[in-house]
């Protein structure tokens, strides 16, 4: 198992937020479900289905899910390298025979697990979906993976961030504007550039060009995994290499700067 | 051992290192010397291969930093000025994680744990957490760290900083210890008592350059490693130096340097035997002696003969 994993796992248990912000994540995954559970099971009328609460608490449960974990996520990887400037460390490591792959992968890791840990953590919670129907695995599963997709390229973002800047407080506030940008800003964009576009046939007739930023959005890219297995192509697929090539930038980019971090270690 | 040749880095177009040459024989502990932004540190880091040198050579071992890093870094230990250290490890983690940095078999990393905690003084501390070290003792942990993977080379960027009196003391008898078991040290320091305590040679940096000394040398050689060439006394008398000179001249192997009243410079030929029979001469020639020893401020003198200021 490569050190860096190990260690950094084991110092994050140690942390206070190592069990906080599971606890605090659980309690909102709860307090979503009760609440979604409170307002469907008292409209008027209770003409909904079984299979149709089934769906709209597995929908709600997804989209806060993403969204909790967006939040969460830069907090465990944009600190990721600062820390190491902040405390001096890094040195330690770059003349350790751990090359800087090993380094980031390590980091990257360790932040990706945390934040597995969390979605795993989740599941009892999700499974409470089943009991109504309307859910089965194939949906559970692509949105599942498609949430790991996202919040990797989050933590490939944060973690470059992290090698650029020297000071954790400034990669994380970047990290968060990127997140920002990625979920919000792209759907304005997206919304004005439709404004001057039209689209009468449906969604393959508006232009790529106004269809492009919502591409990099992750609540764009948790909703194309919500349609039917065969209609993935090719709004899913396109999310998922415009995701997976943000991160592989980020990753070289991290590492450059980690080949180049002796200058300020 | 260390072959540092023309290496050149500049930062933001100011020249951090201009030419700077340098050659460190194995086993020797060699010390660097020179005001603040001489450029030590930047050697340093180059040859710990944290750095690349914009251009020259530099080689430890036998292998090119720049070409060969892995093989540098398996062969040196690297200890910065503020060595930085996991607060929430505990000693032993510490170590450990580092053993596996090193690749050290995981059969052999516990045995060399617990080595590195021995010779640092540590094994009790060893479940400890680092933050609960005294400063002198997170030094010794990180020196620990750095010896883990048996370096043949240590390179050390003022280690002695921050350090209280007897704990520098202590990093002293440690650096000896260590260079008498064979390992070559680099040592960059403006403490120049203790350079001139531990180092064989000491070599003069400032812009990034050698610097020479009056005598035009830019290496200060402090101990002689051949025990048969001469080394410099200073002998303090109670009065009559001129007396005290020709009893001096008389014995074989010394030649009087320079005589004051109350003080003369010798040079004595042969093994130390040589210096304590000379005294035995002085004493009972009825010379009164007062001070019989190396001169201890020549580094420092010679430090302000070439830079023009007080040493920290």
């Amino acid at each position: 198992m490569n050190p860096m994993i190990r260690k950094e796992l084991r110092q994050r248990m140690r942390e206070r937020r190592g069990w906080i912000l599971p606890s605090l994540y659980l309690l909102a995954l709860c307090a979503i479900i009760s609440f979604v559970y409170y307002e469907q099971s008292s409209e008027s009328g209770r003409t909904q289905q079984g299979w149709q609460f089934g769906v709209t608490l597995f929908l709600t449960l997804a989209y806060s899910q993403l969204a909790l974990l967006l939040l969460m996520a830069p907090i465990f990887s944009a600190g990721a390298l600062t820390i190491e400037k902040e405390q001096r460390t890094l040195p330690g490591l770059l003349t350790s025979l751990l090359g800087p792959v090993q380094i980031w992968w390590g980091k990257f890791a360790a932040s990706l697990m945390f934040v597995l840990l969390l979605l795993l953590i989740g599941i009892p919670v999700l499974s409470a979906v089943f009991a109504f129907g309307g859910v089965g695995p194939w949906e559970v599963g692509i949105v599942a993976f498609t949430t790991v997709v996202i919040l990797g390229t989050i933590s490939a973002i944060s973690l470059y961030w992290s090698s650029a800047f020297r000071r954790s407080v400034h990669a994380t506030a970047v990290s968060y504007v990127t997140v920002v940008v990625m979920t919000v800003v792209t759907l304005i964009i997206f919304g004005i550039a439709m404004s001057s576009v039209r689209a009468q046939d449906g969604w393959h007739s508006i232009p790529l060009e106004v269809r492009a930023p919502l591409y990099l959005n992750p609540l764009f890219f948790l909703t194309t995994a919500l349609v039917p297995k065969n209609q993935l192509y090719p709004e899913w697929f396109t999310c998922l290499g415009a995701f997976v090539a943000v991160a592989a930038l980020c990753a070289a980019l991290t590492l450059r700067n980690l080949r180049r971090s002796g200058d300020v270690a | 051992m260390i072959e540092v040749s023309q290496i050149r880095k500049s930062y933001n177009g100011s020249r951090a290192l201009d030419g700077f040459n340098l050659r460190v024989e194995k086993g020797e502990l060699f010390g660097l010397v020179g005001p603040n932004g001489a450029g030590k540190s930047t050697l340093i880091k180059i040859l710990s291969t944290l750095i690349r040198a914009d251009s020259g050579v530099a080689r430890i071992a036998g292998f090119d930093v720049a070409a060969d890093p892995l093989a540098v870094k398996s062969a040196v230990g690297y200890m910065p000025d503020q060595p930085g250290l996991y607060q929430d490890m505990r000693v032993r983690e510490f170590l450990e994680f580092f053993a596996d940095a090193f690749r050290i078999p995981s059969q052999r990393r516990r045995a060399v744990v617990d080595q590195g905690l021995d010779e640092s003084a540590l094994g009790a501390r060893a479940e400890s957490f680092v933050e609960e070290l005294s400063f002198g003792m997170k030094q010794r942990l990180f020196l620990a760290k750095t010896l883990l993977h048996s370096p043949q080379v240590l390179l050390l960027d003022e280690p002695a900083t921050g350090l209280d009196p007897l704990a520098r003391v202590d990093l002293r008898d440690q650096l000896k210890r260590l260079n008498q078991q064979g390992i070559t040290i680099l040592l960059s320091s403006h403490i120049l008592a203790d350079l001139q305590e531990i180092c064989s040679r000491v070599a003069l940096i400032a812009g990034g350059k050698n610097q020479q000394d009056a005598a035009g040398s830019s290496v200060i050689e402090l101990r002689t490693p051949d025990s048969s060439l001469p080394r410099l006394y200073e002998v303090g008398v109670l009065r009559d130096g001129e007396r005290a000179a020709q009893f001096a001249g008389a014995f074989t192997g010394v030649k009087v340097m320079q005589v004051e009243p109350s003080r003369m410079l010798v040079e004595i030929s042969g093994e130390a035997a040589q210096a304590a029979e000379f005294l035995r001469h002085l004493v009972t020639s009825g010379v009164q002696v007062v001070r019989f020893d190396r001169p201890a401020a020549t580094l420092e003198q010679r430090y302000r003969d070439v830079f023009g200021e007080k040493p920290r």
